[in-house]
């Protein structure tokens, strides 16, 4: 046991030593790395075989270029020209815009407002929470089902109830300058609910006496909400917004089973037009292109909106 | 948490207004449930009418159970749900952690490739996805439809937080107590990390129930459907066109059990939010 | 022995007897839409649960995919993933594009098999669905059900308006002025429609396709698919009608009314007149409340129609039994009892001429005037339009017509504009073809 002391002793005065403790450190940081990477491993393998692997796959194929009947095969451009002088992957970047634009905006707005509204814990908000939540739970091709009835021209939903009120019959979804917006205000009815969701969390971890401090200071409520709600629910907007940009793009149930993009391309959107391109017109060089193309736009999106994420959560740690 | 208020003006016509917008929302579900139990009326010019005045039927109901095998939909999507979260929560956990724990060489931009996930769902790479799958033998398998989104960068980035707010006190106090590296994990982090965990498999659950397009592309029998796609097939398939009623009792039979799930555990569900770190 | 022991013995047996027999049905999945109203699913799983009891050494597999469209990439998706349907129900238009891609078998061996020549089997359906079955010299595809569009009216709106309904509206001339007397207006809005047509995806182009006809018209060519005729007088004659009512006679709604909201529509007597497929006559018949009859499309130059309906296909890479297994099923399903009774179910018209030998046809097209009118306007009907990537080409013009029924766009230049996009889509097609000449 002395002995043990003895070289224990000896083990620590040898560790002081800049040398031994630089040593002993990196052993430490090689075994730190070695963990990592085996807790890595598994998320890693399957980003491999279905994130990364499929990325360069499609890369690849935006660059292929195949003749109809031979099997000669070429590289280069020309499935990036032929979608950039395709009218219609023009109209489904137009498209997405818009709807991203008219989806994002009302139903952050919507989700906060009603959050905001219904965050008291009465049974009355509850049950008002529930209502606006339920959309959420409807996959959408339910959704879709049901307002393939509330758009139906004369007989529907929307039509028959606002004939009440004097106003003439709309074709909802086969006017094309109205079908996008009708499609617009299905995800937005969709998805506001679970966005109110975040706000809800978010605003339940302000403290109250924040509040009442601004409140004694004689701040009404507009100016609560502006000096304390919206800056502390800083970081749970911008995860809300990153979650409804992702709906935004990868979203198209509603699309393939309302309008198949039409009338005249006025619903057509990224993604619907990808999937057109691969499974309707066999075009897989001009959907791997346009998958490219789509996906650096969003890499770029992401990576602002997630650097700006990133800050507001290091402000809040 | 109940906060005293006075009703002033301002605050009763913010609940007025917030009535009104519910009332609206909820006009579509509740011609759903009005219209699932109205008998069957082509030419009806009242189809659209909220008013219950029939005499209610389960005639829609009956032809929608007939028309698709609504228990083995169910079935399969909830195999699909729990069976890509079980994984999920096994890698996210594992990695999360190394990331909101461990200190090694170029961490961030591994983490960078993570994030790339977030936006390059599987059905923007259906094409190369669905070759993967078909090597790997897992076409028309629900192991499929599961596959792709073993990996989840989001549930990376909550559990990556969730971890950082725990704080280090308890770790360290469970390795002077000379706990071991996986009974750490196991038995101190874990425990904590759970609202972080319910939260992504809240998330993870309602986004994979509602997964159409991919679903689509792998499954082509019928035994293997999920509620999506024998829902979609259900209502777009002329079948049952102009019979509306049918329709809604088959979104009806689609949607109840969740709202049912979710009314009852509602507070839990909001609550798990606040836990996990997203503020 | 104990009683334990053999009871397990005997279970053993019956197991290993019962997995034995099981194993020797050849099991086959046969892929099918349902692209009208009526309990079309529900009654094809009957009929194959039927077919299985009939033939113990086949279990067929019915798989519903939806729309003709979707059915059709369900079907592409499952072959490329190495795993084809035996058979596949298949949208009689899109067969050419199959033989193309050389994805289905060519099914003459088969029939030689049978010990038949190509011309008698083919002989037994109608010369109208020949053209889309066979063609480069050998069989695709075997008919399965076909349709015509049929003119719908309200007879008692005619009576309304003083039309008579029994001499319905035959030239286009005729047509306007039905509608125009059809349509109710109430101030400034419409109460009913005179006419209403389908506008979306597929139904527009068929009936585009049947108004061009009636207009002259060849739409396309039927013996090389990579020409199209959308830039023609005919087409452009065709449109412009549509163009007329919507606009300037305003009978028919503006934009595009899906199939489903023009059915409804003609139920709740808000169209009085709807163009609509055969296949959507038993439906509309069991549930019509107000009187009605049906017609042929009206003409401006001649009687003349597009067929629609599906035909059967065999996909490449299937096993022998699998393909004799197919061959037997395809063969039942358009034998004549089958056929008339399905036509019976449905309204669309039995291919096989066999079937209206039958006597429960017989009897079925006495009791039935309405269901007569479709067999009557078969000797007017041409083949499918069918090209190369058909269904680009054809949603190269229906993206233009609905432009057209929005008011956003004239005839003439929507008919150039997309006979431009048809023919930049049948490019690849035809470089290799037409314009592929010796060095």
């Amino acid at each position: 046991m002395e002995g043990a002391g003895l070289v224990a002793e000896v083990e620590s005065r040898f560790a002081t030593l800049p040398v031994a403790r630089r040593r002993e450190a990196g052993l430490r940081r090689r075994a730190e790395v070695r963990r990592a990477a085996l807790l890595l491993a598994p998320s890693l393998l399957f980003l491999a075989a279905f994130t990364y692997w499929p990325i360069g796959q499609v890369i690849g194929q935006s660059l292929t270029i195949t003749t109809f009947g031979t099997d000669a095969v070429g590289f280069g451009l020309g499935n990036f020209r032929r979608l950039l002088a395709d009218a219609s992957f023009g109209h489904a970047l137009a498209n997405n815009l818009f709807y991203a634009l008219g989806t994002i905006l009302p139903s952050v707005a919507l989700a906060l407002a009603l959050a905001v509204g219904l965050q008291d814990a009465t049974r009355f908000n509850a049950a008002l929470r529930t209502v606006v939540f339920f959309p959420v739970l409807l996959p959408l091709v339910a959704a879709a089902a049901l307002f393939m009835f509330v758009f139906l021209p004369g007989i529907g939903l929307l039509d028959y109830h606002l004939a009440k009120l004097g106003v003439p019959s709309t074709n909802w979804l086969g006017n094309p300058d109205i079908a996008l917006w009708s499609l617009v205000g299905l995800t937005v009815w969709k998805n506001a609910g679970y966005y109110m969701l975040f706000f809800l969390a978010g605003l339940q971890a302000i403290p109250l006496d924040l509040y009442e401090a601004a409140r004694i200071e004689g701040a009404g409520p507009w100016a609560r909400f502006r000096r304390i709600t919206l800056p502390l629910l800083g970081p749970t907007m911008a995860f809300v917004l990153v979650i409804a940009l992702v709906n935004v793009i990868t979203q198209v149930d509603h699309v393939v089973v309302l309008t198949e993009g039409g009338p005249s391309d006025s619903t057509n959107l990224l993604l619907f037009y990808i999937y057109q391109q691969a499974h309707e017109n066999y075009d897989y060089g001009k959907a791997a292109a346009a998958t490219v193309l789509s996906v650096a736009g969003l890499l770029a999106l992401s990576f602002l909106s997630l650097r700006t994420l990133e800050r507001g959560i290091h402000y809040e740690a | 948490m109940v906060t005293m208020r006075r009703a002033s003006p301002a605050a009763l016509l913010g609940i007025a207004a917030v009535s009104a917008v519910v009332l609206v929302w909820s006009t579509p579900l509740l011609w759903m449930a009005i219209a699932a139990f109205r008998p069957q009326n082509f030419g009806g010019l009242d189809m659209a009418a909220l008013w219950p005045d029939f005499t209610p039927t389960l005639a829609n109901f009956a032809e929608a159970l007939d028309s698709a095998d609504f228990a083995l939909l169910y079935l399969n999507t909830v195999v699909v749900c729990l069976g890509t979260l079980a994984v999920q929560l096994a890698t996210v956990t594992l990695s999360g952690y190394a990331f909101a724990r461990l200190r090694f060489p170029g961490k961030e931009w591994v983490f960078y490739g993570f994030l790339l996930q977030l936006m390059l769902v599987p059905p923007i790479l259906i094409v190369p996805n669905l070759i993967t799958i078909t090597r790997l033998g897992l076409y028309d398998s629900l192991l499929g439809i599961m596959a792709p989104y073993f990996a989840s960068a989001f549930g990376v980035f909550l559990m990556r937080q969730t971890f950082r707010t725990i704080p280090k006190d308890f770790e360290e106090a469970a390795i002077v107590d000379g706990a071991s590296w996986w009974q750490l994990v196991w038995r101190v982090l874990v425990p904590l990390a759970r609202p972080g965990m319910v939260a992504f498999g809240i998330v993870s659950v309602v986004s994979h129930w509602n997964e159409f397009l991919w679903p689509l592309m792998v499954i082509s029998s019928p035994d293997n459907q999920t509620l999506t796609i024998g829902l979609a097939s259900f209502t777009r398939g002329a079948e049952s066109a102009s019979q509306w009623g049918v329709i809604a009792a088959g979104t009806f039979l689609v949607a109840a059990p969740l709202l049912t799930a979710f009314a009852l555990f509602q507070r839990q569900f909001v609550n798990s939010f606040l836990f996990s770190g997203v503020k | 022995m104990s009683r334990l022991a053999s009871a397990a013995l005997a279970a053993a047996l019956t197991f290993a007897i019962g997995s034995g027999a099981a194993s020797a049905a050849t099991e086959i999945e046969m892929f099918f839409p349902v692209p009208v109203e009526g309990q079309l699913a529900k009654e094809m799983k009957r009929l194959i649960e039927r077919f299985n009891t009939e033939h113990p050494d086949i279990k067929a597999t019915p798989v519903y995919t939806g729309s003709y469209d979707e059915t059709n990439i369900k079907t592409r998706a499952a072959i490329k993933a190495g795993r084809p349907p035996a058979a596949v129900i298949m949208s009689a238009n899109f067969v050419l594009e199959y033989q193309i891609n050389d994805e289905i078998q060519a099914l003459d061996p088969l029939v030689a098999a049978g010990g038949e020549t190509a011309d008698a089997y083919m002989g037994r359906f109608w010369p109208a669905l020949h053209g889309n079955a066979r063609f480069a010299g050998k069989i695709w595809a075997v008919p399965f059900h076909n349709s015509t569009p049929l003119l719908y009216y309200n007879v008692d709106h005619f009576k309304e308006a003083g039309l008579d309904p029994s001499r319905p509206p035959a030239t286009w001339a005729e047509w306007v002025d039905a509608a125009k007397k059809l349509t109710v207006r109430d101030g400034g809005s419409i109460k009913r429609y005179g006419v209403m047509i389908p506008g979306n995806y597929d139904y527009l182009g068929w009936i585009m396709t049947a108004l061009t006809m009636s207009n002259g018209g060849l739409y396309y060519n039927p013996e090389f698919g990579g020409e199209v005729y959308y830039d023609s007088p005919s087409m452009l004659g065709a449109l412009s009608l549509v163009d007329d009512m919507v606009h300037k006679h305003k009978v028919m709604p503006e934009g595009v009314t899906d199939g489903k909201a023009v059915s409804t529509a003609f139920f709740a007597g808000q169209a009085s007149m709807v163009l609509l497929s055969t296949g959507s006559l038993s439906f509309i018949r069991e549930n019509m409340k107000a009187n009605y009859a049906v017609a042929f499309v009206p003409r401006n130059l001649r009687n003349a129609v597009a067929i629609g309906g599906a035909s059967l296909i065999m996909p490449k890479g299937l096993s022998e039994e699998q393909k004799k297994a197919s061959w037997t099923l395809i063969n039942w399903l358009t034998g004549p009892e089958v056929s008339g009774h399905w036509s019976r179910f449905t309204g669309y018209f039995a291919p096989n001429k066999g079937a209206y030998e039958l006597p429960e046809m017989k009897e079925f097209i006495a009791k039935n005037p309405d269901a007569k009118v479709a067999l009557d306007q078969l000797q007017y009907a041409q083949s499918w339009f069918a090209t190369y990537n058909t269904v680009a080409v054809r949603k190269a013009l229906e993206d233009e017509v609905q432009a057209v029924l929005s008011g956003k766009r004239k005839p003439a230049e929507a008919v150039k504009a997309a006979q431009a996009k048809a023919d930049e889509i049948m490019r690849p097609y035809v470089e290799q073809t037409a314009l592929k000449l010796p060095n």
